[in-house]
């Protein structure tokens, strides 16, 4: 798992440094350059494509009203996910702390159940992506989509480095048994 | 356009809106005016002696409203409408310039009248000038560093 474009840290810091000065073209550049990484982030975040769309304006709206207080722009990186992540956490926490139905259940608050025949290897991806836990998913999703590094992705989650690659060991493992469940 | 291409397009119309330059220096234009508005009110307030109970209400709510403009215009632009360095720039000699016609307008009304209210929107008038030019030095001292940092990325 990887994207198809390496990240290249001084095109980034260039980028965000331009939007700091405020370049109005600049803005376009970067969400043209990270629209894409955050909604498939946020999209492991979340379960259905009109959530993670809300997310993602959610997000660009704190990206956009936080870029002037950004102290390092050379982070802008990590920091871009730290505000996904936090859009996705307060989405989360809103909808956990509403008052459930009577008749409802915790499985109502999990990700759905495909209901369509699984026809490719992607989409058999992104079905046991959903079923793991939203900590491990994430981790996974920040190391081999975004291709953040263990310090990066252990200071975005606040957890010492160590725990994130624990995660990470348990999610392969938990992805590896479920495309080969008899094993 | 399926739902991801759709949250883009969504996005590149929510940033026009959020970055418009106009509206930014507008809320700058209110703190301007409603801080210069507050202190001409309060030292009228302050100075005149021997108001009547009805005038001393009327003051106070004046006062109310210019420092209430004031701080709406100052949350604005610290959460929904933040300056980036070149608009901190613009804002900053927006200010230095206002204040200055404060400070000749106060310094006008202490030599046609020499009264205790012009005196007090001298004094606060040169102390906003003061503020303003401080502003406006650390917004270019800002805006310097950014552009070095982005000459020296573009370079490498």
């Amino acid at each position: 798992m990887s994207n198809s474009s390496r990240p290249d840290p001084c095109a980034d810091e260039l980028l965000a440094v331009r939007c700091q000065l405020g370049e109005r073209d600049a803005f376009d550049a970067l969400i043209a350059r990270w629209h894409e990484p955050i909604w498939r982030y946020l999209r492991t975040l979340c379960d259905s494509d009109d959530a993670a769309a809300d997310l993602a304006q959610d997000t660009w709206l704190r990206v956009l009203r936080g870029l002037p207080a950004l102290r390092d722009a050379g982070r802008f990186r990590a920091w871009l996910f730290g505000i996904a992540r936090r859009a996705a956490m307060d989405r989360l926490r809103a909808r956990y702390a509403q008052a459930l139905e009577p008749e409802a259940s915790l499985e109502d608050l999990a990700a759905p159940e495909p209901d369509e025949p699984l026809e490719s290897d992607l989409a058999a991806l992104r079905v046991h992506l959903d079923t793991l836990p939203l900590r491990d998913r994430e981790t996974l999703a920040l190391f081999y989509l975004r291709e953040l590094g263990i310090d990066e992705i252990a200071t975005l989650l606040n957890v010492p480095a160590g725990t994130v690659k624990s995660r990470l060991f348990r999610a392969r493992q938990m992805l590896r048994d479920r495309f080969n469940p008899g094993e | 356009m399926n739902v991801r291409e759709n949250s883009l397009h969504d996005i590149r119309q929510l940033s026009r809106g959020e970055l418009s330059l106009e509206a930014r220096l507008g809320y700058v234009a209110l703190l301007l005016f409603s801080s210069a508005m507050t202190v001409v009110i309060v030292s009228l307030w302050l100075t005149e002696p021997f108001l009547p109970a009805r005038t001393q209400v009327a003051f106070g709510a004046m006062s109310m409203i210019g420092l209430s403009w004031l701080a709406f215009s100052l949350w604005v632009l610290s959460t929904r409408r933040p300056l980036f360095a070149r608009d901190r720039v613009i804002a900053g000699r927006m200010a230095v310039a206002f204040t200055a016609l404060f400070l000749a307008g106060a310094g006008a009304a202490v030599w046609v009248s020499n009264s205790a209210a012009a005196y007090g929107a001298l004094i606060t008038g040169g102390a906003m000038l003061l503020a303003a030019l401080v502003v406006w030095s650390r917004a270019r001292r800002r805006f310097e560093q950014l552009s070095a940092r982005r000459a020296a990325l573009s370079a490498g």
